[in-house]
C-alpha cells in the first residue's frame, strides 16, 4: 500500500538523521529506489522548501507524499518523518524534567550550552556565504547585504519581531531586486 | 485536565502556529522566535533552558524544529503540550507546501517570487544573530564555557564532525570541567 510505504519510508529517513540538509542524501535514495522522483525533481523540492517555511524535512514529506498519492500521501509522508520527535524526543523531554535537578545532568548542561552558542555560530557562517553571495567583487551581493543590516536594525533597535521583519525583507527584496 | 493546563495547551498552540508560518533558515529561526515569545514577552522559560531544548532537539533523530517543540511544549504543560507545540509548527509549513505542489510549475521560476524569497533568505542571519546575542550571556558564563564554544565551532565548521558527537563531547566536557572544580573546592 503507497501511503505505508510512505509512512515506513520516512520514518525511516526521521530517524536516521537530524534535520536539515543533513535529509537530502537520504531523501535523494528513497525517492530514486522507489522512483516516487527524479534527481531533478528532489533538487526542485530543495530549492522550494528553502522558499517555504518550516523544516526542509517536513517539506520534503509533504512535497514527496503529495506528488506520489495527493493529500493522504502527504499527511502518511509528514506523520512519518515527525514520529522521532513524537517518541524519542518525547522520552528525552520527560527524562529532562524528571531529573533536571539531578546535579549530573546540570554539569553536563554546563558543557552543552556553550556547544549550542558554537553550533550556531557555524550556521551563521554557512548561511551568510550562501544567503549574501552575488557578483559585487565577485562574490556578495550589495542588496542582501544591505537588506541584512536593515532587518538586524529593526530586530536589535526597532525591537520588531521575526514575522514582520521578515515580511519587510520579502518586501526589500521584491524593491531592491530589479536593480 | 486542569483549567490553566487547557488554556496554556491552546496558547501553545496558536503560538506556535504563528511561529510555523515564519521558520525559515534550517529552523533556527524557531529559537530566536521562542526567545521572544516565551522568554523575553512570557517569562515562561529562562534563556538556559533554551539553549537546554535546543541542543538535546538536535542531537535527538528527527527535525529538530519538531523536537524543540516537543521539548518546550512538553516542559511548559506536559503531553498536551508538546502535541500542541508539534501541531502547531507542522501545520502551516503542510498547507502551505500543500498548496505549492498543485502551483508548482507556475511558481518555481516566478521572477517576483525569487525576488521576495532572496530578500528573506538575507534575513535568516540576522534573525538567528539577534537570539544569539541574548543566548550568549546565559551560555557563555565563564572561560571554560568560551573554550568550549570555540571548540564546538570549529568541529563543526572546519572538521564538519557529527552535531550529535559536537554535543556529547560538550557534555562530557561540562562534567569534567565542575568535577574538577567540585574536586578543588572540597580540598
Amino acid at each position: 500500500m503507497i501511503y505505508l510505504e510512505l509512512f515506513l519510508s520516512f520514518l525511516m529517513i526521521g530517524f536516521t538523521s537530524f534535520g536539515g540538509m543533513s535529509m537530502i542524501p537520504l531523501i535523494n535514495d528513497q525517492m530514486l529506489s522507489h522512483g516516487w522522483m527524479t534527481t531533478q525533481e528532489v533538487a526542485d523540492i530543495v530549492a522550494i522548501a528553502e522558499m517555504t517555511p518550516g523544516p526542509l524535512g517536513l517539506n520534503c514529506a509533504t512535497f514527496a507524499g503529495a506528488r506520489t498519492a495527493g493529500t493522504l500521501g502527504a499527511i502518511s509522508a509528514s506523520l512519518g518523518v515527525v514520529t522521532p520527535s513524537l517518541t524519542l524526543t518525547m522520552l528525552a523531554a520527560v527524562f529532562l524534567e524528571k531529573f533536571k535537578e539531578n546535579r549530573l545532568l546540570e554539569e553536563a548542561m554546563y558543557g552543552v550550552r556553550p556547544v549550542c552558542i558554537g553550533l550556531i555560530f557555524a550556521v551563521i557562517i554557512q548561511q551568510s556565504m550562501s544567503n549574501y553571495a552575488g557578483t559585487l567583487f565577485g562574490f556578495i551581493s550589495w542588496q542582501a547585504v544591505l537588506i541584512g543590516a536593515v532587518s538586524l536594525l529593526v530586530l536589535m533597535k526597532g525591537k520588531w519581531s521575526v514575522p514582520q521583519t521578515i515580511l519587510l525583507a520579502a518586501g526589500l527584496g521584491l524593491a531592491l531586486g530589479g536593480l | 485536565m486542569k483549567k490553566e493546563k487547557i488554556s496554556r495547551t491552546l496558547e501553545i498552540f496558536l503560538t506556535f502556529l504563528k511561529i510555523g508560518c515564519f521558520t525559515f533558515g534550517g529552523g533556527w529561526g524557531i529559537v530566536a522566535q521562542i526567545q521572544k515569545e516565551y522568554v523575553e514577552k512570557r517569562h515562561w522559560i529562562t534563556d538556559e533552558e533554551l539553549l537546554d531544548f535546543t541542543s538535546v532537539g538536535r542531537s535527538t533523530p528527527g527535525l529538530m524544529i519538531g523536537n524543540a517543540s516537543v521539548l518546550f511544549g512538553y516542559h511548559a504543560a506536559g503531553f498536551p503540550g508538546a502535541l500542541a507545540a508539534l501541531l502547531g509548527i507542522v501545520i502551516p509549513p503542510f498547507v502551505i507546501m500543500l498548496g505549492v505542489v498543485f502551483v508548482y510549475d507556475q511558481v518555481k521560476d516566478n521572477l517576483y517570487v525569487a525576488r521576495a524569497m532572496t530578500g528573506v533568505r538575507a534575513a535568516v542571519v540576522p534573525i538567528i544573530f539577534s537570539a544569539l546575542t541574548k543566548l550568549m550571556k546565559s551560555g557563555l558564563k565563564d572561560a571554560a564555557c568560551y573554550l568550549i564554544a570555540a571548540a564546538a565551532f570549529a568541529l563543526c565548521l572546519f572538521v564538519k564532525m557529527n552535531n550529535v558527537l559536537i554535543v556529547l563531547l560538550g557534555a562530557a566536557a561540562g562534567l569534567l570541567f565542575q568535577e574538577v572544580r567540585n574536586r578543588r573546592d572540597l580540598s
